[in-house]
């Protein structure tokens, strides 16, 4: 049942940022978010979990998205890789850090994307706008990724004690 | 032998170069003509159309029943006729180069086929360095992959990708799409790629050649994709190098590609009939 959450809070989120938000002036240059929600398996949620989560919503958004196949599972892997390996020596639970970690996430993500993209394009620059874009999807992270992160925990916790009150206790 | 942090970095070291290994096959070989791609899109399309349309309806009844009745839906009638005269005056243009060049001989055939079918954008792609859109026609609908998308003031892009009700298009402003073009007024022939802010280059275009700015791009037809004279965009800027070849020129496309919400997908160009006028 926690995969059935999970797959339905990231198809909202896809749904969200594919048709509502390229529409609004402001948020047109928003940040991936499922990046937030990834970052969010690898803090709070076991491995297998965020594993499969991610091998699944990587390969949709792939299917999705116009760059080659492969580069959001890259993305999303080694976020989930890179965070998992952050815990292990920063209190990331502390909600001060938190802000920094979906920033660096995102940061990250981009990265991966142009990296990607100056391999196998020749003669592909850094253009300002790419520049500006990641700046400002990073501004966004900072300030906006907490919300999420606080959201995805609230709503997990509100479904375990939905789901043991329900069908734990007639059992 | 080696320590456990040794065998963690080579780990690491080692997957990096698979990954990098997978991505460089993928990038040559576009994967998703297998079904798993083409069930993904099937998978997400249907919850972006139903976004789509409540977004566009509470949007209507917005733009049509509280915010000013009359004036939206003439604008919205306006915005269609200039559309209509642009593209009319797009193709007179054309029409009346050709005669100068004394190819009135030839019959003359429409600029595009009779066989378009519109659909409705359901999806934009989720990263910003990507270009394209998802769109609510699919194979069972007739569309096929490499089919033409436009809209009455010039050229949208190509269908990628096609699902049995959905359909991927790479848009023009996309950099690995490229459109055969030529300038209207000089006939200079290049390639309009993707480039950076929504706007397009005209690559391999030869220094001989005098492009001014504001000179209109339209399609040469010669990819055999995109129908002959459709407008592509208006040249914004014009470097000539003191080496080299080739000149820069960029392009701004005619789309307004943020406000893409119906396009027509050309189904098949229409068939020349060789007559024997006897």
């Amino acid at each position: 049942m926690t995969y059935c959450l999970h797959i339905c809070i990231c198809l909202c989120l896809v749904v969200l940022q594919t048709t509502v938000m390229p529409y609004i002036p402001l948020f047109d240059r928003f940040y991936d978010l499922l990046s937030p929600f990834v970052i969010y398996l690898s803090i709070f949620r076991p491995v297998r979990e965020g594993i499969v989560i991610i091998l699944i919503f990587g390969f949709l958004m792939d299917n999705i998205s116009g760059g080659p196949f492969g580069l959001y599972l890259t993305a999303y892997v080694w976020l989930f890789i890179g965070v998992r390996w952050a815990i292990t020596f920063l209190h990331v639970g502390d909600s001060l850090l938190i802000p920094f970690v979906v920033a660096a996430g995102v940061l990250m993500e981009n990265i991966i994307f142009i990296g990607t993209s100056a391999m196998f394009e020749s003669g592909s620059r850094i253009s300002e706008g790419v520049v500006n874009t990641v700046f400002i999807q990073v501004l966004w992270a900072l300030f906006t990724g907490p919300f999420f992160l606080m959201f995805f925990n609230h709503s997990h916790r509100r479904w375990d004690h939905w789901f043991k009150e329900r069908f734990v206790k007639n059992n | 032998m080696f320590s456990k942090k040794m065998v963690m970095v080579i780990g690491v070291i080692v997957l990096i170069a698979v990954n990098i290994i997978l991505l460089s096959i993928f990038n040559r070989r576009y994967i998703s003509y297998y079904n798993p791609g083409r069930i993904a899109i099937s998978l997400i399309a249907p919850f972006q159309k139903a976004s789509s349309s409540s977004i566009r309806f509470l949007r209507d009844i917005w733009q049509h029943y509280f915010f000013l009745v009359h004036a939206a839906k003439e604008n919205e009638y306006l915005e269609k006729e200039l559309g209509k005269a642009f593209e009319r005056n797009i193709q007179l243009k054309e029409l009346k180069l050709s005669n100068s060049r004394l190819r009135s001989l030839l019959n003359f055939q429409e600029k595009i086929t009779d066989r378009v079918l519109s659909a409705e954008v359901i999806g934009k792609d989720p990263s910003p360095y990507f270009k394209t859109i998802l769109v609510d026609k699919g194979k069972n609908d007739g569309v096929e992959k490499g089919m033409a998308v436009v809209i009455p003031k010039g050229i949208a892009g190509q269908i990628t990708d096609v699902s049995s009700h959905y359909s991927k298009v790479l848009l023009i402003i996309d950099h690995n799409s490229a459109v055969d073009a030529l300038v209207q007024s000089d006939r200079a022939r290049g390639i309009i790629q993707g480039g950076a802010a929504g706007q397009c280059f005209l690559k391999y275009v030869l220094r001989k050649h005098d492009i001014a700015i504001g000179d209109t791009v339209v399609s040469s037809g010669m990819d055999g994709i995109f129908p002959k004279g459709l407008g592509v965009g208006v040249v914004s800027s014009v470097i000539k190098p003191k080496s080299g070849i080739f000149q820069e020129v960029t392009v701004t496309p005619y789309v307004d590609f943020e406000k893409l919400e119906e396009v027509l997908i050309v189904l098949n160009p229409k068939q020349k009939e060789f007559e024997s006028k006897q």
